[in-house]
């Protein structure tokens, strides 16, 4: 970031009878005014070379970051010896990217059909993410807006779920399953993952910045319901906070594995964290199956959307929302 | 002055939490008590399930496994969360000075593994990590450093350190990189008028400014860590014979309940663990409200 801003022409007049430190102190004021948004780096007084050191190790910790989908796109060009004999880094024949790309359709080895698994994950990505999140919006703007008997302690309620683990929940929801016959139902996944407290959490705190009183007041006087009111009137004003509930929630379910491991004993209800898992396991032992090629392509399938997904909704995605909320 | 119309009014925004009221109830509340109602049963093969009161939270708690689980889920905590956060920290200040160059396409490169499940990052680095044909084994012996094994007990927990650093220090980085956008730039400037070198700027105004948000994320990343599962349980479906059934306290759990098929010992411990993370996060939590930070 190279700072294009010419330096502001001295005034010849005060600066002899300035002490040279203040005159310092007035130049950096203006170059400071000269910029809205950032401050010019060279006011920081940094030895030379400070920019490129730090930008070296920027790239260097790029570099950590990138090696395991540099090689998870590599390999899923090669065959399954080519996969553990050649250079890891580099492709070495035959390109085999079609043809493993092609088994994901298909039931290889008798244990599931990866795109099966991908429609699961999707179907359950969406039903848990979009019913998590109408949720969290109903109750985050009753509690936000709304000072009913035991508003508070349903609020209370809230803030101690966050602190129950997934995992001790994961158990307790399978031993009840278990006794319920709900092992292997889809709704077994769904349910439990539109319950969301970190979203109803968000949703009260966005809706009490983002939802006036007096609009909601000046509907009612003109005899809307409460319902009408919350549909017409607050859930729009609701939206930014709304995708980013939304996309917590779609990320949770699509990168949950321990519950649907837990749940799940047919590989057709599988998502795709589970069969991957399986795949993992499996792969040591396929012998003409060749799950190796399939394992890597698959992990490559399951990430591009989730990469694609953030990169398009990076501006919606609101760390400091999740922060705000939580740390006032 | 509150009229009774706006009382009764009031009263209708049940109906808008009702719905997650009732999820709660089914899918939160009702498992516990029925984990915590199972944990107080033991099934024999002779005889079946009978009553058997704090048996199963005796054997749990005296067995040496849990709590060599236990302990290892605490230093992997212990050395991940600080090194994960110092680079963190470091990251996201130089980005927030913008004293990198590139600084958006750093900071959107470090974000990507918080897309990729924790499934698919432990598979690859699996891939990676390999010590017979892997990359990294061939990279160490290559410098003259032998064949070493990043799967022996040795360097297993180094390995799933470095998974997990690798997971997760994009996102804690955004989270920092946005608190320190809202330090007031003015108290910045005044501070450069000053003749404030950087490092005390860094150190003496930003870093304590977003101590509430490091304070959050230590919390966050603690209740992650001692739920630490899906990275030790794909390393050993990748490599069978890698990390034992007790590895980590959930690892246990779902050894007990699926292999071992112990169900009641295993909803013991699982609410043990529950315990001891609710416990911890409740501490931190008044401690932080000592200090005025959690409304």
């Amino acid at each position: 970031m190279t700072v294009t801003t010419a330096p502001p022409p001295a005034s010849s007049g005060s600066a002899v009878a300035a002490p040279p430190e203040s005159r310092r102190q007035r130049r950096r004021k203006e170059r400071l005014a000269a910029r809205e948004s950032e401050i010019p780096i060279e006011l920081y007084g940094l030895p030379r070379g400070t920019v490129t050191l730090l930008t070296t190790l920027a790239f260097l910790f790029a570099i950590f970051t990138l090696i395991p989908i540099a090689w998870i796109i590599i390999n899923s060009t090669k065959t399954q010896a080519n996969i553990f004999q050649s250079f890891g880094f580099w492709f070495a024949g035959p390109f085999e990217f079609f043809h493993t790309f092609g088994l994901l359709f298909q039931n290889v080895d008798g244990y599931g059909t990866f795109i099966q698994w991908f429609g699961n994950t999707a179907l359950y990505a969406v039903l848990g993410g979009v019913g998590a999140t109408f949720l969290s919006a109903l109750a985050g703007y009753g509690l936000a807006r709304f000072q009913f008997r035991g508003s508070r302690v349903v609020f209370y309620m809230i803030i101690a779920a966050l602190l129950v683990p997934l995992t001790a929940l994961s158990i307790p929801l399978y031993l009840t399953y278990a006794k319920a016959h709900l092992i292997n139902s889809i709704w077994g996944m769904v349910l439990p993952s539109v319950v969301s407290p970190i979203g109803v959490y968000l949703m009260r705190t966005y809706a009490d910045i983002s939802v006036p009183r007096e609009l909601l007041d000046a509907a009612r006087i003109d005899g809307a319901g409460e319902l009408r009111i919350f549909f017409r009137v607050a859930l729009p004003l609701m939206v930014p906070g709304l995708l980013t509930v939304l996309l917590i929630n779609v990320v949770t379910v699509w990168n949950n594995y321990f519950l649907p491991l837990l749940i799940f004993n047919v590989n057709t209800k599988y998502p795709l964290t589970v069969g991957l898992g399986l795949w993992s396991n499996r792969a040591v032992n396929s012998g003409d199956a060749n799950l190796y090629p399939m394992l890597v392509m698959g992990g490559l399938v399951t990430i591009v959307p989730l990469i694609a997904l953030f990169l398009v909704l990076q501006r919606y995605w609101r760390g400091g929302m999740l922060l705000g909320s939580i740390a006032n | 002055m509150r009229s009774s119309w706006i009382h009764r009014r009031d009263r209708r925004g049940v109906w808008f939490v009702a719905p997650f009221l009732l999820g709660f109830l089914l899918f939160m509340v009702v498992p516990l008590g029925y984990a915590i109602y199972t944990s107080l049963y033991t099934y024999r093969i002779i005889g079946g399930t009978s009553f058997t009161g704090a048996s199963n939270y005796t054997q749990a708690l005296e067995s040496g496994q849990f709590w060599s689980g236990v302990i290892r889920v605490v230093i992997f905590a212990a050395i991940q969360i600080p090194v994960m956060l110092a680079i963190a920290f470091f990251f996201a200040c130089v980005f927030d000075l913008g004293v990198a160059k590139f600084g958006t396409f750093f900071r959107t490169v470090f974000f990507i593994p918080f897309a990729v499940p924790a499934v698919v990052g432990a598979v690859m680095w699996s891939f990676l990590l390999e010590p017979q044909f892997g990359p990294f084994t061939r990279l160490t012996s290559a410098l003259g450093f032998g064949n070493t094994n990043f799967f022996s007990p040795n360097l297993l927990l180094a390995s799933i350190i470095v998974i997990v650093i690798w997971e997760w220090t994009g996102y804690n980085m955004m989270i920092l990189y946005t608190a320190l956008k809202s330090v007031p730039r003015d108290v910045i400037e005044a501070a450069i008028l000053d003749d404030t070198p950087l490092w005390k700027i860094i150190f003496r105004i930003k870093l304590p400014l977003v101590r509430p948000a490091i304070v959050m994320l230590v919390f966050l990343n603690t209740i992650g860590a001692l739920q630490l599962f899906t990275e030790p349980q794909i390393l050993e479906y990748f490599q069978t014979g890698t990390v034992s059934v007790n590895y980590t306290p959930s690892y246990y759990i779902w050894n007990t309940a699926i292999a071992g098929d112990q169900t009641n010992l295993a909803a013991a411990m699982a609410v043990i663990l529950a315990v001891i993370i609710v416990v911890i996060s409740a501490l931190s939590l008044l401690i932080r409200r000592r200090r005025g930070e959690f409304a």
